[in-house]
């Protein structure tokens, strides 16, 4: 089993989440709730994101983390019939507010999904695209672009030699990576990542850990996942959800060695299947 | 354990065999399938094949003459029972070909009482010949067969009759000798024309009347002398319809109107052939709205009267180039374009004129061939040669077919100028078929651009909207109701636009063209109006139900255009749009058009279309348009960029089976369309299809005729037509699919 250690330098200096200052918070829920429809979830979530650091949330399946990721960069407006209340600020700002367009949010907080999802276009191309949908088509800014993003997501030496095939020739981790090299293409200030290693072998998984915690020198990252030995091994705090619920947020460090709450606790220890 | 392993029970024997059933039912019905297909191929094949059949000509009886030298002229009854020899001695001759070889069965010497001074044939079909006497009187004799039969066996009796009687009438009121005698009968008229010893021409013309107390026929007519041609006359004709007489002197051909007695006019005096060369032979091809004019240089050049852009002119269409150093003689068919010509050196040659075609050439026999004539069903040529009568069988059944005759304009006799034409029947006996297969496979081509042109964008514009951005619940009512639209039977659809649509086009046609401008700017403007709403009404509306409102926007832009239709073609067309495009833009109108054609067969195509399509951009993995829009590109980008890129190679597939589909399309175009084979790319005409073709035209077509092989051929191309689109789709749509599948 492949086993990266918490860094403990840095998990025993952290700050509680709640009481990080606004210049340390990149995200703040408000008493952020969810419907669809008639069912509701997510219950009242009021959460700070540290900027710079990687978040995880964890929790057992349907208990809405996905969701609530998907609430930060407002993918959930493709449900019809989802309705959000409360707030999200980026930077202070509600992105839930009337005058917030989607499409700039959206350049500011990136998102990667649980499967590799490449376009049917060239390496190249794949990564300049959220350039060239903001009608950036400068063939000097998009080179550049194309090998810092690379450099970045760790695929530039893999395939410096071959930009313009197809990105169905890379492999499944190749391939996520390429996602994150184009989701960092547009330099946008939050990474959601959902489950960005379950369709992954653990080879791949690794590499993408590593990536995860290089990124988080120059973005707030923000990963769901549902393996908590990678929670534990990528995050700087940890979040437990449950039927739409916060149950507990604190530093990784101390959610998997000393829980607070009984239900983390029986989740983290395997209680719950 | 190894027992276990080893031991079948009942249940897998029986489950094996089912294994082994389906295994080979499955491959069974696939084999047949490719095996039924490629039976379709080549029973195509088949019948198509016999068209571009070589000439076949194979000596079948000889028979021996004493006196050869003595034959003025030779013939063959249509059976090819019985052969026929006119002497110089005034002697008709009968050979039997059939049962008993060559022996001479019937044996007439006319009793002339003035010297035999000319002798001349009329068109092969009426198979009458004249005698033209010293004393200006001329005879017309026909051989005949009278046919009984005894003891119920068919028995040909020879003889011969005198169809104008028994009496020779009077040529020449001087009483000169008949040099050059040319004549016809046509129903009540029979003419002559003839020329006299000291070289002048005249024209005779005999009415028949009736003598009311007796019943006899009395043949009575004048003669009027062609004074404008003069001396050295070598040959005449005459049509047999009587309305056109040639003569040829040295070079010169003259064309003189006879039809009216009183008013006989030289038509035109051409050299046909270049001055250091001689006219050889001449003859009117069937029909005689030509003369094919051979030279001593072997060439042989057809002549006949056009309507061109001077008036009427006589023209040079075509000619061919014979191995023969010089023609003898020229004989035409019966009743087809082919002509058969003869060489010094016994060469024999087979041409068709249309086609432009040399069909057969070789040296049948070792002397020159003296006389011939064509039998009337053309499978046969009876000719002399070498001091006998030879009969020849020949296999020519659709000499009028050649691949370029098909696919290359060709000069028609009447016809100003060459061109594609297809016209495979009409009323007139002397009628020649025109089969060129460019104006129908033009009209398919047509037809299905028209379609496509209406429906491509609509279907693809519906899929899309379905697939992409309409609320599932609704989605779930329209898809499957628009497929429903592919079971609606095209003969209706063609029934409805053929005689409900055509008219209302026609009588509106100010509304529809608006209609066609106003619509979709209007549908735009409702749907962006709707989008931009305030929020507060727009959540009143019920989720999908939003593209309700396009219908009374529909019906009233269509309302409205109809209502200024008739206000606007008053205003600007002076009351009649149709009249107004005819007479002042010079646009012929149908009123069943490529118009009507193109909304009813779109109309056809729009399900096929749109339901490939819809599934297409559908079944794009949401995965891919969500990573689009994830990173800030609107809708509009995520369908243009990543969707309908990804579903391309479904679209382009969608779009060729509604391409294949209109082009096989055959209901709605026959219905639809005025199925008139023109060539032309006017949205208000009409056009006749390959399909639509083969529909109209199979059941009047004879069974092994060049019509319904061609008609088989039309088939055949139209197999090949969707071959290479089906085939060329799948090659681009698995190009497509390598570069664009998703995951």
């Amino acid at each position: 089993m492949i086993s990266v250690a918490p860094d403990i330098a840095k998990v025993t200096n952290a700050i509680d989440p709640s009481e990080l200052t606004p210049e340390l918070t990149a995200l703040e829920m408000k008493n952020l709730s969810l419907h669809y429809g008639s069912k509701q979830a997510l219950y009242n979530i009021d959460m700070k994101i540290p900027k710079g650091k990687v978040t995880a949330f964890i929790g057992p399946s349907g208990c809405g983390k996905s969701t609530l990721l998907r609430c930060i960069n407002r993918m959930n407006d493709l449900v019809d019939i989802c309705r959000v209340d409360g707030a999200i600020e980026l930077e202070g700002k509600n992105i839930y507010d009337k005058d917030v367009d989607v499409a700039s949010l959206r350049q500011n907080v990136g998102m990667v999904f649980q499967r590799p999802n490449p376009f049917p276009k060239s390496i190249y191309e794949n990564v300049v695209y959220g350039l060239r949908i903001q009608g950036n088509n400068d063939k000097r800014i998009l080179d550049e672009t194309v090998e810092k993003s690379l450099r970045k997501a760790a695929l530039w030496d893999e395939v410096k030699d071959r930009l313009h095939d197809s990105a169905f020739g890379l492999s499944g981790g190749q391939q996520q990576r390429l996602v994150i090299a184009r989701a960092i293409a547009i330099e946008p200030k939050v990474l959601l990542l959902d489950e960005p290693t379950s369709a992954l072998d653990p080879i791949s998984t690794l590499t993408i850990e590593e990536l995860i915690n290089d990124l988080k020198e120059a973005y707030t990252v923000v990963i769901v996942t549902h393996n908590m030995q990678q929670a534990a091994r990528v995050s700087n705090y940890a979040a437990f959800m449950f039927m739409g619920e916060l149950i507990e947020y604190s530093d990784t460090n101390k959610l998997f060695t000393a829980p607070s709450i009984k239900k983390t606790e029986d989740y983290i220890t395997g209680r719950y299947g | 354990m190894s027992q276990q392993l080893t031991q079948t029970s009942n249940k897998d024997q029986f489950r094996k065999v089912k294994d082994k059933v389906a295994k080979y039912g499955v491959t069974a019905g696939g084999l047949l399938v490719l095996a039924a297909l490629l039976m379709i191929f080549f029973y195509l094949l088949y019948v198509v094949k016999p068209i571009f059949d070589d000439v076949d000509v194979e000596h079948h009886q000889s028979i021996a003459l004493n006196e050869p030298l003595n034959t003025l002229s030779i013939g063959v009854d249509e059976h090819l029972e019985t052969a026929y020899r006119f002497t110089k001695d005034s002697k008709l001759e009968f050979y039997d070909l059939h049962t008993n070889l060559g022996a001479k069965i019937f044996e007439h010497a006319f009793d002339f009482q003035s010297e035999v001074t000319s002798f001349a044939q009329s068109a092969p079909h009426l198979n009458l010949y004249a005698y033209g006497f010293e004393n200006g009187q001329v005879q017309v004799v026909k051989p005949s067969f009278r046919i009984t039969f005894p003891n119920d066996v068919r028995k040909i009796t020879p003889t011969y009759r005198m169809p104008l009687g028994d009496a020779p009438l009077e040529l020449s009121e001087e009483g000169d000798a008949i040099t050059q005698l040319a004549f016809s009968i046509s129903e009540e008229t029979t003419g002559f024309i003839f020329t006299n010893d000291s070289g002048e021409l005249f024209y005779k013309q005999l009415l028949a009347e009736e003598n009311f107390m007796t019943d006899e026929i009395e043949w009575v007519g004048e003669t009027v002398a062609i004074e404008q041609i003069k001396g050295n006359i070598q040959q005449l004709h005459i049509s047999p319809d009587l309305s056109r007489a040639f003569a040829i002197q040295g070079t010169l051909l003259s064309v003189i109107d006879i039809r009216d007695i009183d008013e006989i006019e030289i038509l035109y005096q051409i050299n046909v052939t270049d001055f250091n060369t001689q006219i050889t032979a001449s003859a009117l091809l069937s029909g005689a709205n030509s003369i094919l004019i051979a030279n001593n240089e072997g060439t042989i050049s057809q002549w006949f009267e056009i309507n061109g852009k001077n008036g009427r002119e006589f023209v040079k269409a075509r000619s061919f180039k014979s191995e023969e150093a010089s023609v003898n003689a020229i004989y035409p068919e019966l009743y087809r374009k082919t002509f058969f010509t003869t060489g010094a050196k016994g060469q024999f040659g087979v041409h068709y004129t249309t086609s432009e075609a040399t069909l057969f050439t070789d040296s049948l026999t070792e002397g020159s061939i003296t006389h011939l004539a064509v039998a009337p069903r053309a499978n046969a040529v009876f000719l002399q040669a070498d001091n006998k009568l030879q009969l020849f069988h020949v296999e020519n059944e659709h000499p009028e077919v050649t691949w370029s005759a098909l696919w290359q304009e060709v000069w028609y006799e009447g016809y100003p100028e060459p061109d594609y034409i297809w016209q495979s029947t009409s009323a007139s006996d002397d009628f020649e078929s025109k089969f060129s297969l460019v104006p129908i496979a033009f009209g398919t081509i047509k037809a299905a651009f028209y379609a496509m042109l209406f429906s491509v964008p609509i279907a693809l514009a519906a899929a899309i909207y379905t697939a992409y951005f309409m609320p599932s619940p609704v989605r779930k009512v329209v898809k499957p109701t628009i497929e429903i639209m592919e079971a609606l039977p095209t003969v209706i659809l063609g029934f409805l636009a053929g005689l409900w649509l055509a008219p209302i086009i026609e009588d509106n046609l100010p509304g529809i063209v608006i209609m066609l401008m106003v619509l979709p700017v209007s549908i735009i403007l409702v749907a962006f109006a709707i989008h931009n709403l305030p929020k507060a009404i727009s959540n009143k509306i019920p989720e999908g139900l939003d593209s309700i409102i396009l219908i009374p926007v529909v019906l009233f832009v269509g309302w409205a255009c109809f209502a200024v239709s008739a206000p606007i073609e008053t205003l600007f067309f002076n009351g009649d749009m149709r009249l107004y495009i005819t007479d002042e833009l010079g646009i012929d109108f149908d009123q069943r058009n490529s118009f009507v054609v193109g909304i009813a067969m779109g109309f056809a195509v729009i399900p096929t279309i749109f339901s490939i399509t819809e599934d297409a951009v559908f079944s794009v993995p949401k995965h891919l348009s969500q990573g689009s829009l994830a990173l800030g590109a609107s809708q509009w980008q995520t369908l243009v960029r990543v969707v309908l890129l990804t579903a391309s190679p479904g679209i382009f597939s969608a779009i060729m089976m509604g391409l294949g589909r209109a082009v096989g399309e055959t209901m709605i175009v026959l219905m639809a369309t005025g199925n008139t084979p023109i060539m032309d790319w006017s949205i208000f005409q009409g056009m006749r299809t390959l399909s639509a073709n083969i529909a109209v035209e199979m059941p009047e077509s004879e069974v092994g005729s060049t019509h319904y092989r061609i008609l088989f051929l039309a088939a055949f191309v139209l197999f090949v037509f969707t071959f290479i689109f089906n085939t060329a789709a799948e090659f681009v749509r698995q190009r497509l699919r390598e570069k664009y599948s998703s995951l």
